[in-house]
C-alpha cells in the first residue's frame, strides 16, 4: 500500500528502443493527463552504458571509456519494471516535459543529464545502476536482491522483452 | 522453514472470507489488474494460485514487497480459486482492494 513509483526510483525499461536500460524517475504522473490518459513518468536512463576500465588504461583511454549516453523519455508504467534501488542525481530542473516539446531541447536535456550522470559514476556510488542488465535473447534477466523476511535472497527473475534482439 | 500443511479447516474460512469480499468488498482479477492495483497502492492483498507461473508470481511478490503489501499462496490451482470467487472461469491472481466487510486482511497476512 505504499507507493513505490516516485522520484528517484531506479527502473528497467522493458519496451521500446530503450528496452533493458536501466532509468532513474524524475517525475511521474499517476493518474495521466489529457495527451496520455494512462498513468505513466518521466524517466532518465542510459542509453550507452560506461565501459569497464582497467589498471593499464591510460588517462585519456579511462576518460573515454567512462562516457555515458543518456536518454529522456516518458514511459507506460506498464512498460517498466520497478526495481528496490534508487538514484538520487538532481534532474528536475534539468529533465522536464518543457524538454521534450522540441529536439533541441531535447538534446541539450540529454547532454546535461549526460554530465550529471558522468559524474556520479566517476564517484563510484550506485555502482548497480551504471552497470549493465546482463539478459539473454529475446530475455530480461533480472537479479534483484530482496530483502525478505530478515534475509537478502538472491532471485533471478525473467520477463520478456518486446522486440528485443 | 518447513511449510505447514494447511488443514481443512483454515482452508474453508479462507473460502468463507473470500466469499464475503465478493459480495461486500472491492477486488480485481487478474494478472494485469493485479500490478494496476499494486502500481496505484490500491491493492491491500494479493491472492495467487498454485500453479501461477514462477515468473508471474515472484514479479507480482516483487511489486507487492515494494508496496509492503501481503501476498497470500492460495492453497489451490486457479480453477480451485475461480470457483472460491464464485466465478465460472480461472483465477491466477487476484487483488483484495476493499475488503468490505470481511476479515480477510488481517486474518490471512501471516504467511507472505
Amino acid at each position: 500500500m505504499v507507493k513505490f513509483l516516485k522520484p528517484n526510483k531506479a527502473v528497467i525499461v522493458l519496451q521500446g528502443r530503450f528496452a533493458g536500460r536501466k532509468a532513474v524517475i524524475v517525475r511521474s504522473f499517476d493518474e495521466g493527463t489529457r495527451d496520455r490518459p494512462y498513468g505513466h513518468c518521466l524517466v532518465a536512463g542510459i542509453g550507452k552504458y560506461p565501459k569497464k576500465v582497467i589498471r593499464k588504461d591510460s588517462a585519456k583511454k579511462t576518460a573515454k571509456k567512462s562516457r555515458v549516453k543518456a536518454f529522456i523519455k516518458l514511459v507506460n508504467y506498464s512498460h517498466i519494471m520497478p526495481t528496490r534501488y534508487t538514484l538520487d542525481v538532481d534532474l528536475k530542473d534539468v529533465v522536464t516535459l518543457d524538454a521534450l516539446q522540441s529536439r533541441d531541447k531535447k538534446v541539450t536535456a540529454a547532454k546535461e543529464t549526460k554530465a550529471r550522470f558522468e559524474e556520479r559514476f566517476k564517484t563510484g556510488k550506485n555502482r548497480w545502476f551504471f552497470s549493465k542488465l546482463r539478459y539473454d535473447s529475446n530475455v530480461i534477466r533480472l537479479s534483484l536482491i530482496k530483502s525478505w523476511v530478515k534475509q537478502e535472497k538472491s532471485e533471478e527473475r525473467v520477463q520478456t522483452v518486446g522486440g528485443l534482439q | 522453514m518447513v511449510a505447514v500443511k494447511k488443514s481443512k479447516k483454515t482452508h474453508e474460512s479462507i473460502n468463507n472470507r473470500l466469499a464475503l469480499v465478493m459480495k461486500s468488498g472491492k477486488y480485481t482479477l487478474g494478472y494485469k489488474t493485479v500490478l494496476h492495483s499494486l502500481r496505484n497502492s490500491k491493492g491491500k492483498l494479493i491472492l495467487l494460485s498454485n500453479n501461477c507461473p514462477p515468473l508471474r508470481k515472484s514479479e507480482i511478490e516483487y511489486y507487492a514487497m515494494l508496496a509492503k503489501v501481503g501476498v497470500h499462496h492460495f492453497n489451490g490451482n486457479n480453477v480451485d480459486l475461480g470457483t472460491a470467487c464464485g466465478k465460472y472461469f480461472r483465477v491466477s491472481c487476484l487483488s483484495i482492494i476493499d475488503p468490505g466487510d470481511s476479515d480477510i486482511i488481517k486474518t490471512l497476512p501471516g504467511d507472505h
